[in-house]
């Protein structure tokens, strides 16, 4: 009995020593972690701001001219860029998770659209003071993208990116029908028109689509926008998703869909593919909605195609508008070096920074000034775009925009695919949305 | 004494949790050390699994949304779920994708493993072979059969073409999306073949040669032997079947980049519990979905238990 109790004892203090061993592996680990990060160009007194981003490709270059660009100009600040896979495009879990486990990073780069409902659930620092003891004012920013970037009165973001969206038209296939390339339609009627004689049609096969509502960036906010419509009340704090000219935009849609018919194009659109295999590329789709990223892959995989934009129809010809988003930078909650943070979003959202990432992305500033520099104004293309931004919509500031945006997609396929009148399907939208704008 | 202790000692420690000491003295004085070795998985079991689960019950009376803590709302997410439409709807795609995919998986599962069970020559390479594609990760998976079922250029419908069928837009039709990731899943079913295979091995001989005896054919065999003999794998294979089938998520997601497209019927249960939780901060209303779908499979594997008893044949029994 009394031997038993001996080995228990020596259990107990192999399990204490086990437990401590485990203990001593994890600080050593710590330990560990922390050198290599000093190693990383971490001298002595130099602060380390850590940056989330999820950029590749030619954006991805940009942003490392600008930390380069940033760092030498201030030495004592070394900003450590980690690539997180999708943040921002609907994937936010790494950097919620990290917030909620009160380990951030310093600055993260992220959709605007999303910055009021994070800054409404308290996971974003206020910038607001920030930028008042460094003069940094709306008024160098395009309103909207300044709007974005704030939730109630409090500035929670600095916008470094936009865009917007017009009509893509192919000028050799207007030439082939007969129709003139630098008339391109401006009411919905002459979209139609145009569309229709554009299309070919063998059996039950597409051999090219005039045009297709809801194919790349024609998204319903878009649409709505076009129509006249509207999809927020700010003094409310309520969706207007089934506003009456919302409703004519979507039953537009839904006839276009049914004419065509719905699954056929789905068939189309499912066998093309991105960048070189986009259908408007490869001569497929005559006319597209899409941004002035756009035309960045043109320029890309198909210089020589000869195309034209025009802002998006509207049904009287008049009133031409679009709707842009973009990416800003934002301090996540419990950043802990935030006076460099700030260093540099103050640079990435200024003059010189967006100078040089617009310059090497090709995404358009969200100063007009910087726009102009960089001759986007000059260009026959990228001036339609940059023309529009004044008159541009930006989606609702409001905390549920993820949601709103979700319904809205589904909103589009549920009235092509005949499941409700867009009527219904609207206004279930504008209830969901406002549910949860309630609670 | 000393003889008694070490002996049991030895018994806790070679069978571990398997089986129970009879004599509550022996519990006393010999499992403690074992408890203490198993203590740090002890220990990481409460914390990072039961702890989140029973937290999870509490929050889903509550609008937590994981960066705040929210307020207790009683059982509103509950009463709000049942007026949700999606949810409804996703409820109607998983059960639509587990009530064709369960019985499916079974009878081809079964049908392989007993191919596969024949004395011919290479059968180890014809094995790998229908086991391969259970390797293959799901988002892999999903981006392959993409292109095979492009309704374009894709492989599957060139083949129907090729005796005459015009295939469907099988991801792009709301009709025809659900069958597509059916036929996508039935592709991996390598694990349960496995598992049916070795039932199959487990069948002694001497039945066979006691039916052949009595001149029973290659179908009397089937029914009356091999099946019966086979239930309890099927039944466990039933039991996980039905389990995953629930909890679909990787492939539609991939397939749909979380969309659900064409119009939802691609929106699986726990996708729709996935973009609550972490797209729309309602981590209160998808804890309330979790529980939901427990008590549902709970509900399920408790059915599929029960009518066991009248079904499953033990050997030996």
């Amino acid at each position: 009995m009394r031997k038993t109790r001996i080995k228990l004892v020596k259990c107990n203090l192999l399990l204490l020593l086990m437990a401590f061993a485990v203990l001593v592996g994890c600080s050593s680990e710590e330990g560990a972690g922390s050198d290599n990060n000093s190693d990383s160009g971490n001298e002595e007194g130099q602060t380390t701001v850590k940056f989330w981003h999820p950029m590749t490709d030619t954006s991805g270059d940009a942003v490392e001219e600008v930390i380069e660009a940033f760092e030498k100009q201030n030495p004592d600040i070394n900003i450590d860029a980690t690539y997180i896979a999708n943040q921002g495009e609907g994937q936010n879990e790494k950097l919620l998770t990290a917030i909620a486990g009160g380990n951030p990073p310093d600055v993260a780069y992220f959709d605007r659209f999303e910055v009021a409902s994070w800054a409404a659930q308290g996971s974003l620092e206020e910038l607001t003071d920030f930028a008042e003891d460094d003069g940094i004012t709306k008024n160098k920013y395009y309103d909207f993208a300044w709007a974005e970037a704030s939730y109630e009165g409090g500035l929670y973001g600095i916008p470094t990116t936009t865009d917007s969206r017009l009509l893509f038209y192919n000028k050799d296939h207007f030439d082939e029908v007969g129709l003139d390339p630098e008339n391109p339609p401006t009411t919905i009627d002459e979209l139609e028109a145009a569309a229709e004689k554009l299309t070919i049609k063998e059996g039950n096969r597409f051999e090219r689509i005039g045009f297709i509502p809801w194919y790349g960036q024609g998204w319903f906010y878009g649409w709505g926008w076009s129509f006249g419509g509207d999809f927020y009340d700010p003094s409310t704090n309520t969706a207007t998703a089934d506003h009456p000219k919302n409703v004519e935009a979507l039953e537009w849609m839904t006839d276009f869909a049914q004419k065509y018919g719905v699954e056929e194009i789905a068939g189309f659109t499912d066998s093309q593919g991105d960048g070189a295999m986009d259908p408007f590329l490869t001569g497929q789709l005559s006319m597209k909605v899409d941004g002035n990223f756009g035309v960045a892959s043109i320029e890309k995989f198909k210089p020589d195609l000869n195309y034209g934009v025009t802002p998006m129809p509207t049904p009287t010809g008049k009133d031409h508008t679009t709707w842009s988003g973009g990416w800003s930078v934002v301090m996540p909650k419990g950043a802990e070096n935030q006076e460099a943070a700030w260093e540099f979003l103050k640079f990435f959202g200024g003059e010189e920074g967006q100078k040089i990432f617009s310059e090497t992305s090709r995404d358009f500033s969200v100063i007009d000034s910087v726009n102009e520099e960089l001759g986007y104004k000059d260009d026959s293309i990228f001036s339609e775009f940059i023309n529009i931004l004044p008159k541009s919509n930006a989606r609702p500031v409001m905390t549920e925009g993820s949601l709103y945006w979700n319904e809205l997609a589904d909103a589009v396929e549920n009235a092509t695919r005949d499941n409700g009148t867009p009527q219904e399907i609207l206004e279930e939208v504008s209830d969901k949305v406002n549910e949860a704008l309630e609670n | 004494m000393k003889q008694v202790t070490k002996n049991s000692t030895m018994q806790t420690q070679m069978q571990g949790s398997f089986a129970k000491p009879k004599k509550r003295a022996m519990l006393k004085n010999s499992s403690i050390p074992g408890w203490l070795f198993a203590s740090p998985w002890v220990i990481g079991l409460l914390l990072f699994y039961a702890f989140p689960l029973i937290s999870s019950i509490y929050f889903s009376f509550t609008t937590y949304s994981i960066l705040q803590p929210g307020e207790f709302v009683g059982f509103k997410n509950y009463s709000d779920l049942l007026h949700d439409g999606l949810f409804w709807e996703s409820i109607y795609n998983t059960i639509y994708f587990a009530v064709f995919f369960v019985p499916l998986s079974i009878i081809i599962g079964i049908a392989l493993a007993m191919m596969l069970n024949m004395k011919v020559k290479g059968m180890s390479i014809y094995r790998t072979m229908f086991f391969l594609p259970t390797l293959v990760p799901h988002v892999a998976l999903a981006v392959l059969w993409m292109w095979l079922l492009n309704p374009g250029f894709g492989l599957v419908n060139g083949m129907l073409e090729v005796v005459g069928i015009t295939g469907p837009n099988w991801l792009g039709s709301e009709t025809w999306s659900k069958p597509s990731l059916v036929l996508m899943s039935l592709w991996a079913i390598g694990q349960p073949v496995i598992i049916y295979l070795a039932g199959l091995g487990d069948i002694p001989q001497e039945f066979y040669e006691a039916a052949e005896v009595d001149g029973a054919n290659w179908l009397q065999k089937t029914w009356k032997v091999t099946l019966p003999l086979l239930t309890p794998v099927i039944f466990f294979n039933l039991v996980m079947g039905a389990i995953g089938a629930f909890q679909q998520f990787t492939l539609p997601y991939t397939l749909t980049q979380g969309q659900g497209s064409p119009a939802n019927s691609l929106t699986f249960y726990v996708m729709y519990l996935y973009d609550n939780a972490f797209k729309f901060f309602k981590m209160g209303y998808a804890s309330a979905m979790a529980w939901i779908l427990f008590v549902i499979i709970m509900a399920l594997t408790a059915v599929i238990f029960l009518t066991s008893k009248r079904w499953v044949h033990y050997q030996g029994k």
